[in-house]
Formats: C-alpha cells, structure tokens, sequence
C-alpha cells in the first residue's frame, strides 16, 4: 500500500477515534494501534526502508532482521509502536486497573508517530 | 479473564458501536465489532468449562500476562486460557456446539480484518451486513448461554 492511502486511511481511523470518549479505553487503544501502524508504514515508505509493496503488521511479529533495518533510520518508530502494542493485551484482552491513563498514553504515543510521518513525507 | 470482566467489556464496546456508523467509521466499527465478539467467544469457553476463568491476558498465543506478585504483570506459558481471536490458538478441547457455532460466525467476520483494515479494501453496504449478520449471531448465542449478557 503506498503512503498516501496509508495517511487516508490513518485519518480515517482518527476520525472515528475522536467519537470515543475517555470510557472507551479499548478502542482508543486500539484505534491507536491501527492508526500509527499506517503512519508506521507511509514513514517506512517515504523514507526508503520499505517498498509499498511490504508493510509491518505488528513490530513482534517482524524478523529480527526486519525489526533491526526497520529501526535504522529512526528507532523511535518502531519503539513507540512497540510500545502501544504492549498496552494492548493488560487493558484491551484484560482488565488491568488504569485503562483510561493506558489509553492516554496510547493516543499521545499516536501523536507522536504521526509527527514523524507527516515529516517524512514532508521531505519525501 | 472472568466472564463478568468480558461482559463489562461487551458492553463498552457495543455502546460505542452504536456510535459509530458503519461505512463511514468502518475501521473501528468493524474493529469494535470483532473485539466484542471475540469477548462473547471466551466468556462462552469459560462458561462451558473449556477455558479457564483467570486474571490472564494473552499477548500471543500460549503466552498470557500473569500477576508478578509485585503490583505488575510479568508473561508466562499458559496452556488454555483466553483467544486472541478466533483460532488463535486453535481450542484442543471438544465445544459446545452453540459456542461452535459463535466461533463460526466470528470466522467470517476475521475473514474481513486483514483485507478491509490493513490492506486497502474498500468497505461495501454488503461487507457491513454480512459482519453485522454474523455479530448478532454471536451475541444471540451468547445472551441464550449467559442471559446477564444482555443486561
């Protein structure tokens, strides 16, 4: 998929994340999730890591290889993600206390993923 | 997970589906719907004795977070508890046939996750009405197994 349909299509998903309210912690993470995985790969594509014909599903289920090249040009990507995903199974699949706290981090995570996309195809 | 902590979360998820509208939200309308049902599926295992009631979440398949002893969660092996989805991992034990039959209907709905959410294709009033089909399917089961569920 190339970048711009990842963009189209991660904007969508925050469109409808924005008719979330704070209870609804599951599907802010998850929109999160989904949303950032887009801007993940139109980042990968602007910068050259990844032809569009390729994109990351989740970070875990990479290659060790994969996960080391993708993390080259800017590990953060990759680690934020990695790190929305990790709230995923105590607050999405499980009933941790502090979800609405998991599903802010989650969205500020997103923020700042989509930043650094929107830069890479700035100076694409 | 215990069945009181997946109908809370049945019921989250459903409100919210009802906000959002299903062409135009699509991602997370599906994504809420499949949540949901997947949160029916695993109730009804712990319900028909095939999973195990427990505070442990799956992160991947055989591996669920588990109370450190600390005030955290720490992953250990498990061998049955909670699904991912449908089919991860696939249940060695015999099922009820109504719970068969709810992982039946959401197998159709997973048949739409990767292609409409991840790979570019485009939703149709037809996708929303097989997907909405195959929810009210799972919950119907759902609430004939657990009547509270439809509180």
């Amino acid at each position: 998929m190339n970048s711009a349909k990842h963009h189209e299509i991660a904007c969508n998903i925050e469109r409808s994340l924005a008719k979330c309210g704070p209870e609804d912690v599951e599907m802010r993470i998850e929109a999160a999730m989904l949303a950032a995985t887009h801007w993940l790969n139109a980042a990968l594509h602007d910068i050259g890591a990844n032809p569009p014909d390729k994109d990351v599903m989740h970070t875990y289920m990479l290659t060790i290889n994969d996960f080391r090249r993708l993390s080259l040009p800017d590990p953060r990507l990759l680690a934020m993600l990695a790190e929305i995903e990790d709230i995923r199974p105590l607050y999405v699949r499980g009933d941790a206390p502090g979800g609405r706290e998991a599903a802010d981090r989650a969205c500020g995570l997103l923020d700042r993923i989509r930043e650094m996309a929107l830069r890479a195809s700035a100076a694409r | 997970m215990n069945i009181a902590s997946h109908l809370e979360k049945i019921r989250r998820l459903q409100s919210l589906r009802g906000r959002l509208q299903p062409l135009e939200d699509f991602e997370l309308w599906f994504w809420s719907t499949m949540t949901a049902g997947t949160h029916a599926v695993n109730a009804a295992l712990h319900d028909a004795g095939v999973t195990p009631q427990e505070s442990a979440f799956p992160s991947q398949p055989g591996v669920y977070l588990v109370d450190d002893g600390a005030g955290g969660h720490a992953p250990a092996l498990r061998a049955a508890g909670d699904v991912l989805h449908v089919g991860r991992p696939p249940i060695a034990a015999p099922v009820p046939r109504d719970v068969q039959d709810m992982m039946d209907a959401m197998e159709i709905i997973e048949s739409y996750r990767d292609p409409c959410v991840r790979d570019g294709l485009v939703p149709t009033p037809e996708i929303v009405d097989r997907c909405d089909t195959a929810y009210r399917r799972c919950m119907d089961a759902l609430e004939r197994r657990l009547p509270e569920s439809a509180a």
